[in-house]
């Protein structure tokens, strides 16, 4: 008999279930993947770099543009990372409106990976639901930043603005007319926080739909359940975070564990996994979309009561207002060596880093007092997770592997910066 | 200083002793210095000391120290810096080995220890040039099929040497000399100690 | 086509290059060239709100089976030989529509050593989209003004 040898696929870069442009080389045998070899790097931008060649806060868009399911997490990691080098105080309702955009964010971001994993494994309908609800949330950040996916919102020091008083409205046309117009703007009459309240009370509806979608489909358990089982002790050498780490059942969350900005203020619950597998993971992120419903709750409440500044006085660093600026020489002298030079950093080195949506989202910055930074190295938890495809998807299905990529939440964006 | 980190950096001294050659505590953040030779051993104490407990490396990267400071440097050139985390005790630490030799830097591969330094000792070796003895797959990751050199390192122009483009004669697409010229916005400034202090601002 | 091409007898004469054209613009079915930010927004396009679906687009995850390319996203030194691959894929007809500051330029990329400056560099490019990332109603108007573009060009009359 004429010896069975085992073959080589390749899987991407240009494929629908690759969430952007990952190419696997994988080892079959029959239909049975013996090793996987992501090939990264095809959208590697040399972010780090460019971010050396450019000032401090000039870096800042860029890190939207790092995981840009999730952008004003990464913002918030490297701005965090900069106020700590310059020992900087963070005024508390900027604190407040950070973990509000975070937790809206984290919602933006799970609503996209379940539609999307539910779309690679056969749960079309999905991603028409989940897209529905992160059109709302992508007003709201169009509303506070003017533009709807990379904000650039959160500055070193605070946010760039205070939430605004009006959310833009729909207007009446020549497909729609005043009635139907005036039903869609019904929850845009009052201000950015009345939008973002109405939504939080519709929201835990649109998870109840999810739910019933995929939590008891016998299609959904039969992809995801028994998939990509990873035993805690092994989560932890692979360097998993995040969800990936909780559905193995550690209970671990920076936001709870090393609680940064006002976490340590509010209430919420952490979901572990005890599996470890797909299904649990897509649990966890269920569950997680529901307190971060919560979490937003409570930062409303409190923004509606405290108004106060949202960025940080020390004009070394945050520029003054334009009346300030046109009426003080000393805040004109401010505003023009911040924009012509940037703000210095004190020489030294720090590790910040903040419970991103997908894990561990960490900026190691160093700093030589220099106005641009000396290094920046960007610890995404997409790298760290796509780097256990191997020995995740070893003895599954070919099709298993697109629900491990489902599952690990991959963004190119991050993984190859 | 809190008396966590008065508690992590005494138990450092206490398990890894002379093995350390530096122990810095800096804005809430512990790092130690560790040589070359010394660097598989001090990392299978972090790890499996009961009162350190390091289960996780987080990251791992390569710094290029050429111009740091704008020529004070003193020193290796090259370090591999990890960030080491600890779940069950909630602490971390940051371990730097610094190559020895600046024209081949090798240091020893952590992948033994941890796994997940596996594909950031790529990164590393990719776009610094780091060797990582040990290393079972050093290969590069991101840069492309046949990239040369190692973009990262202080040397290497932004704009890098070649550019792509496609070529209808041969059909394909080749790569060309860079034809763009380099520009820089804002000139890098190091000012004097304490301009533009926040703390005096 | 228009309307005044219906006579009284309830029957059109036209051209057949309009006939031609109107069925090229009626079903332009890109090919899902995601590769970075602005596929996000690609995809809003493609989903509940802007629904591109009404305009005959259609996405189709095949180049052998798409007559539009829309380069969402920063194009890489690594990419770009896949990219044209996929392109040369592609069945004639064919447009490339260039969606977000990355793909027409290198963008907020210029100045990187990994970056294709510009996916006019790789494939001939027929509307650009301008934006960071544009937003999905700006990739819509981009592919309105492609399906004008579409209906003035001849195939047989020349």
């Amino acid at each position: 008999m004429a010896e069975i040898r085992n073959y080589t696929l390749n899987f991407g870069p240009q494929h629908p279930a690759a969430h952007g442009v990952l190419r696997l080389v994988l080892e079959l045998d029959g239909e049975v993947v013996v090793r996987a070899d992501p090939h990264v790097g095809l959208l590697h931008r040399a972010t780090e770099k460019l971010a050396e060649t450019r000032t401090w806060v000039q870096s800042v868009p860029y890190m939207d543009r790092l995981d840009y399911m999730s952008m004003m997490c990464n913002e918030h990691a490297y701005c965090m990372a900069i106020e700590r080098l310059l020992d900087l105080e963070v005024p508390l309702r900027a604190q407040y409106i950070r973990v509000m955009f975070d937790e809206i964010t984290r919602i933006l971001n799970h609503l996209l990976n379940i539609g999307t994993h539910g779309l690679d494994i056969g749960a079309m309908t999905m991603v028409l639901y989940t897209f529905r609800e992160r059109e709302d949330l992508m007003d709201v950040y169009e509303a506070v930043s003017g533009t709807r996916m990379h904000a650039a919102y959160y500055r070193p020091g605070g946010v760039y603005r205070d939430l605004p008083d009006f959310m833009p409205k729909y207007t009446e046309n020549k497909f729609k007319n005043a009635a139907a117009v005036k039903k869609l703007n019904e929850s845009r009459e009052g201000s950015l926080l009345d939008f973002i309240e109405d939504f939080t009370n519709r929201f835990p509806r649109y998870v109840d739909e999810y739910e019933t979608l995929l939590t008891d489909n016998r299609i959904w358990k039969q992809r995801t359940v028994g998939i990509g089982v990873v035993t805690p002790e092994r989560a932890l050498a692979l360097g998993f975070t995040g969800p990936m780490l909780r559905g193995s059942g550690i209970e671990w969350d920076l936001r709870k564990k090393q609680p940064y900005e006002v976490y340590d203020r509010i209430e919420f619950d952490v979901p572990v996994g005890v599996e470890g597998d797909c299904y649990d993971r897509y649990l966890c992120r269920i569950e997680e979309l529901r307190q971060s419903n919560r979490i937003v709750k409570q930062c409303i409440e409190w923004l509606r009561k405290n108004p106060g500044p949202v960025i940080t006085d020390n004009h070394k660093v945050a520029p003054p207002s334009r009346e300030e600026m046109k009426a003080n020489m000393e805040e004109l002298i401010h505003h023009f060596k911040l924009f012509t030079e940037g703000f210095h950093v004190p020489p030294g080195e720090v590790y910040a880093a903040v419970e991103h949506p997908k894990g561990e989202f960490g900026v190691y910055a160093i700093s030589d007092g220099a106005n641009k930074p000396y290094r920046v190295k960007l610890r995404t938890a997409g790298y760290a997770h796509l780097s256990a495809l191997d020995e995740m998807g070893k003895g599954h299905m070919i099709a298993d592997i697109v629900a491990l990529i489902g599952t690990m939440d991959i963004v190119f964006g991050e993984v190859d910066r | 200083m809190s008396t966590r980190l008065e508690r992590l950096s005494d138990t450092l001294r206490n398990v890894l002793g002379a093995r350390i050659d530096k122990l810095v505590v800096d804005r809430g953040e512990v790092s130690i210095e560790v040589a070359a030779v010394n660097v598989i051993e001090t990392a299978r104490l972090l790890r499996d000391n009961d009162e350190l407990h390091f289960e996780q490396l987080m990251d791992t990267c390569g710094v290029d120290y050429r111009d740091y400071g704008d020529g004070i440097w003193r020193g290796p050139r090259f370090a591999a810096v990890s960030q080491l985390l600890s779940v069950s005790k909630n602490w971390r630490v940051r371990l730097r080995v610094f190559a020895p030799d600046d024209g081949f830097p090798v240091v020893p591969t952590l992948t033994q220890i941890w796994p997940s330094a596996n594909w950031f000792e790529r990164e590393a070796f990719d776009l610094f040039g780091i060797m990582f003895s040990g290393h079972p797959d050093l290969r590069r990751i991101l840069t492309d099929y046949g990239f040369v050199g190692h973009p990262f390192r202080k040397d290497f122009p932004i704009s890098g040497y070649v550019e792509m483009r496609y070529d209808p004669d041969q059909g394909r697409v080749i790569y060309q000399p860079v034809t763009i010229e380099p520009r820089e916005n804002t000139p890098r400034i190091i000012r004097e100690e304490n301009f533009g202090n926040v703390g005096n601002g | 086509m228009s309307i005044e091409g219906v006579l009284q007898e309830g029957f059109v004469t036209t051209t057949l290059d309009k006939v031609i054209n109107w069925t090229r613009t009626g079903s332009l079915w890109p090919m899902t060239f995601g590769l970075a930010c602005c596929a996000i927004e690609m995809i809003h396009a493609g989903c509940s709100r802007y629904d591109l679906d009404r305009f005959g687009i259609v996405f189709r995850p095949s180049p052998r089976q798409s007559d539009l390319m829309v380069v969402a996203g920063t194009l890489c030194n690594k990419m770009a030989p896949a990219m044209r691959k996929v392109y040369d894929q592609m069945p004639e007809p064919r447009w490339v529509v260039s969606m977000g500051s990355c793909a027409n330029g290198g963008g907020y990329y210029h100045y990187s050593y990994s970056v294709v400056r510009g996916c006019d560099r790789i494939v001939p490019v027929d509307v650009y989209v301008p934006g960071c990332p544009p937003t999905a109603e700006a990739l819509l108007y981009g592919l309105v003004q492609l399906q004008n573009k579409i209906k003035r060009t001849n195939t047989i009359a020349r």
